[in-house]
C-alpha cells in the first residue's frame, strides 16, 4: 500500500513511518506542506495521512482541499492535535475522511488507517453480511450462527454489523463509539468492553469457532482467528 | 493646568464648536439689530436731506434771491432739529450768500449724491452729511446733516458688540474648561481601572456613578471585565489543577521508567515498564482531555455553535451505551420519559454530561440499586434527572461534588479523577443552566436544568393542543 505522510515533527512522523512500515506499507514523508502538496498531487496514492499543523501556520486542510478540488478521491487521515469537536467537523467538512487526534496509540491510527483502505475499495453495499457461519441479513435484520437464530437489540445489531463489514480487522473503542453510538467523546469507563463481551456472550457463547477477538491495547477483532496478532481474552 | 490641544482633547472640540456657533448667533443678532437702529436712523436723515434740497430749490429756485435767504435764516432758527441741519447758498462767484458753514467743499464737488465731509459749522468742526445741488440762479445750495450724534450712537452699538464678543469668548473658554475637566474627571476613573488592569489587578472595577453615558459605559465595561476575570480565573484553575495533578502521575511515571532502567535491565521488566508507562500516560491524556473540556466549556466558545437537540433522545442514546455495564454493575438502569423534549445546546456535550450523571449513579448505587434517568419539562425549564436508590450523599458534602478534584473518601476507591461532576456543572453553566444535587432519600438526585427556547415550549403547547383537541 503506498502510502504518503505529511508531518513535520520528526519522532511523530518515525513513529507512524515506522509502525506502518512494519505492518507492510510503503510509507513516504514530507516535512512541510509544499512537498506534501506536490507530492499529493503529483503522484498516485492508496492513502494519505497529513497533519495540520504544519511549519510556516499553514494547516494541512489546506492541502486536503486543493487534493479534492483537483478531483482526488484518495482516502486521507487526518492527524492533530486540534481535538475540539468544532475542529473534526471542520476537518471532515474540508474532505478528511478519518480524523484521530495526537496522541494517540499506534493500534488506533492502524486501525484507522485499514478501515478506511477497507471503504475505499468498497466492501459496503452487501445487504448480506457473513463471517464463516454467522450471517447477518441487513434488510430483514436476521441474526444466525448456523441455523440457530440470536435474538439482538438494535444497538448490538449495529455493533455487529459494523464489526462484521470490518472483518479480520481491528477496529478501536473510539471507532466503535462513533460508528455505534455517534459518540465523539471517551466515556471513560469500560462501557465498550461490557457492550462487546454482552454482543458476545450473545454471538459466541456456545458456537465454535469464536469470532469476536479482544486485541490487547487496541480494541476488537471479528473474525475466524487468525494467527499472530488476534489473541482471544 | 491641561494644555488645550485640539488633536488630544474631545472637550476642547466640542467646546470649539460651541464657541463658534455661539459666535456666529451674537453677530447674526447683533447685525440685526444694528441695522434695524443706526441703519434705519442714516436712511430717514439721508431722505430728509434730499427732500429738503429738492424743495428748497424748486420753490425758491427761480424766486428772488433774498426769499431763499429768509427760508434758510427760517430754517436754522425754527427750533427744528437747528443743531445738526446744515445750509449753505452760494452766489455764483463762489461767495457764501446764507448758511452756517464756515469751510465747505470746493467747488467740483460732486452734484447730487450724498457725501460724507469734515467741516466747520458754527465754528466748530463737525462731520456732516451732505447733500449739493446747483441752483438755477447759477449758485450751489449746500443741504446736510451734521452726523456725530448718529456717530455717538453707532459707537455705542460697536461696543456693545465688543462686549458681548468678549464676554461669549470668555464663556467659551470657560466653558471648553469646564467641560474638558468635567469629561477627564468622568473618563479619569475608567483610565485608572484599565491601568490597574493592566498592571494585573483584575479585580478593579470603575466606580459607577449617576446614569449618564459615562456611567452606562462604566457598566458594560465592568461587566466585561467580570467576564474575563472569571475566564481568567477558569484558566488559572485549569492551570494549578493540571501543576498539582499532572505532576504526581508523571512522577510515577519517571519514576517506574528510571527503576526498570537502573536494575539489571532484562527484556520483560523494560516491557513491563513500558506498557506501565503507556497506561500511565493514556491516564493523563484523559485528564487532560477532562479539564481541557472544563476550560472549553467555561470559555462560553461552543455556545456558538449550538443548536436544537432532542434531551429525550440523548438520554435514551446513552442509557443504550451504559446499559450493558449497568447489567454487569448489578444496576437496573431504565428511563422513564419518551416525548421529545426540544432544548438549545451542543449535542456532543450534553452528552457528555448524561453520560457522566449515569456513570457516577452506576459506580456508586451499588449492586441491587436501581437508576433511573428522565428528561422531561418542568414550567420553564427542560431537565434532565439521573435518580439512583444507592446510600446517597450526606448534605454537608453535597455542595463539594462539583468542585473539580474533590473525591468523598468512599469514592477514593473507584477508579475516577474527581472531574466528572465538575464537567457536567460546567456543561450546564454553558447551557445557561445549572447542575442540581440533592438526597433522593433514598439515593442522590441529579438534575440538569435547563432554560427551554421560547419555540420548543411553543410547539410542546400546539403539540398539547392538538391532542386535546382531536
Amino acid at each position: 500500500m503506498k502510502t504518503l505522510l505529511v508531518e513535520d515533527e520528526p519522532a511523530t512522523a518515525r513513529y507512524i513511518c515506522n509502525g506502518l512500515e512494519e505492518s507492510g506499507y510503503a510509507v513516504t514523508c514530507c516535512d512541510n506542506a509544499l512537498d506534501g502538496l506536490h507530492q499529493a498531487t503529483n503522484d498516485e496514492w492508496d492513502l494519505i495521512i497529513i497533519d495540520r499543523l504544519l511549519p510556516g501556520g499553514i494547516d494541512g486542510l489546506s492541502i486536503v482541499g486543493k487534493l479534492r478540488e483537483l478531483g482526488k478521491r484518495t482516502p486521507v487521515l487526518i492527524v492533530s492535535a486540534l481535538t475540539s469537536t468544532d475542529e473534526r467537523v471542520r476537518g471532515l467538512r474540508h474532505g478528511g475522511d478519518d480524523y484521530i487526534s495526537k496522541p494517540f496509540a499506534f493500534a488506533e491510527l492502524l486501525a484507522r488507517v485499514e478501515a478506511l483502505l477497507r471503504r475505499a475499495h468498497g466492501a459496503q453495499a452487501a445487504t448480506q453480511l457473513r463471517v464463516a457461519d454467522l450471517t447477518l441479513d441487513m434488510r430483514t435484520l436476521q441474526v444466525a450462527r448456523g441455523a440457530v437464530p440470536i435474538a439482538l437489540q438494535p444497538r448490538e445489531l449495529r455493533l455487529l454489523a459494523y464489526l462484521m463489514r470490518n472483518e479480520g480487522v481491528v477496529v478501536t473503542r473510539t471507532m466503535l463509539l462513533e460508528a455505534v453510538w455517534d459518540c465523539h467523546f471517551d466515556p471513560q469507563t469500560n462501557v465498550i468492553d461490557v457492550q462487546i463481551s454482552r454482543l458476545r456472550s450473545k454471538v459466541d457463547r456456545g458456537f465454535s469457532p469464536a469470532l469476536i477477538h479482544t486485541i490487547r491495547g487496541a480494541g476488537y477483532l471479528l473474525g475466524e482467528r487468525r494467527t499472530g496478532a488476534a489473541a482471544p481474552a | 493646568m491641561p494644555v488645550f490641544r485640539l488633536t488630544d482633547s474631545v472637550a476642547a472640540r466640542l467646546a470649539l464648536g460651541n464657541g463658534v456657533l455661539l459666535v456666529t448667533l451674537i453677530l447674526v443678532t447683533a447685525g440685526v439689530f444694528y441695522f434695524g437702529t443706526v441703519g434705519v436712523l442714516a436712511r430717514s436723515t439721508d431722505g430728509k436731506i434730499v427732500s429738503i434740497s429738492n424743495r428748497l430749490r424748486n420753490q425758491y429756485g427761480n424766486r428772488p434771491p433774498a426769499d431763499l435767504v429768509r427760508e434758510i435764516k427760517q430754517e436754522l432758527t425754527d427750533g427744528i432739529d437747528s443743531d445738526t441741519e446744515i445750509f449753505l447758498v452760494t452766489a455764483p462767484s463762489g461767495r457764501p450768500v446764507v448758511g452756517n458753514l464756515s469751510t465747505w467743499p470746493p467747488a467740483g464737488t460732486p452734484m447730487g449724491r450724498l457725501i460724507n465731509r469734515e467741516l466747520i459749522r458754527d465754528g466748530r468742526p463737525s462731520f456732516a452729511r451732505l447733500y449739493v445741488q446747483p441752483l438755477p440762479s447759477g449758485g450751489l445750495l449746500y443741504v446736510g446733516r451734521d452726523l456725530s450724534e448718529q456717530l455717538a450712537i453707532r459707537m455705542l452699538v460697536l461696543h456693545a458688540l465688543e462686549a458681548a464678543m468678549a464676554v461669549s469668548l470668555g464663556l467659551v473658554v470657560i466653558g471648553a474648561w469646564l467641560s474638558r475637566h468635567q469629561i477627564e474627571r468622568r473618563i479619569s476613573g475608567i483610565r485608572q481601572t484599565a491601568r490597574a488592569i493592566e498592571s494585573g489587578n483584575l479585580e478593579q472595577r470603575i466606580a459607577v456613578s449617576g446614569d449618564d453615558e459615562f456611567a452606562r459605559l462604566g457598566v458594560d465595561i465592568n461587566r466585561m471585565l467580570d467576564r474575563i476575570e472569571q475566564l481568567m480565573n477558569g484558566v488559572r484553575h485549569v492551570s494549578n489543577a493540571i501543576a498539582h495533578d499532572l505532576r504526581t502521575p508523571l512522577g510515577r511515571v519517571r519514576a517506574r521508567l528510571d527503576e526498570a532502567l537502573r536494575r539489571e535491565p532484562t527484556a520483560p521488566a523494560l516491557s513491563g515498564a513500558a506498557r506501565a508507562a503507556i497506561e500511565d500516560i493514556d491516564e493523563l491524556i484523559v485528564l487532560l482531555n477532562k479539564l481541557l473540556q472544563i476550560a472549553e466549556a467555561e470559555s462560553g466558545m461552543r455556545a456558538q455553535s449550538f443548536e436544537r437537540v432532542d434531551l429525550n433522545r440523548v438520554v435514551h442514546d446513552m442509557v443504550e451505551l451504559y446499559d450493558a455495564a449497568a447489567e454487569e454493575a448489578g444496576v437496573t438502569l431504565a428511563v422513564s420519559s419518551h416525548d421529545p423534549l426540544w432544548a438549545r445546546g451542543d449535542h456532543d456535550l450534553l452528552a457528555t454530561a448524561v453520560a457522566s450523571l449515569i456513570d457516577n449513579a452506576l459506580k456508586y448505587a451499588g449492586r441491587g440499586a436501581s437508576v433511573e434517568v428522565a428528561a422531561h419539562c418542568e414550567g420553564q425549564r427542560a431537565v434532565i434527572v439521573v435518580r439512583d436508590t444507592g446510600p446517597g450523599v450526606p448534605e454537608s458534602e453535597l455542595a463539594r461534588l462539583t468542585e473539580r478534584f474533590y473525591r468523598m473518601d468512599r469514592a477514593r476507591t473507584q477508579p475516577g479523577n474527581g472531574l466528572g461532576l465538575a464537567i457536567v456543572a460546567a456543561i450546564a453553566t454553558l447551557h445557561g443552566g445549572k447542575l442540581q444535587l440533592s438526597n433522593a432519600d433514598p439515593g442522590l438526585r441529579a438534575a440538569i436544568l435547563l432554560p427551554q427556547p421560547q419555540a420548543a415550549r411553543a410547539t410542546a403547547a400546539t403539540a398539547g393542543a392538538h391532542l386535546s383537541n382531536p
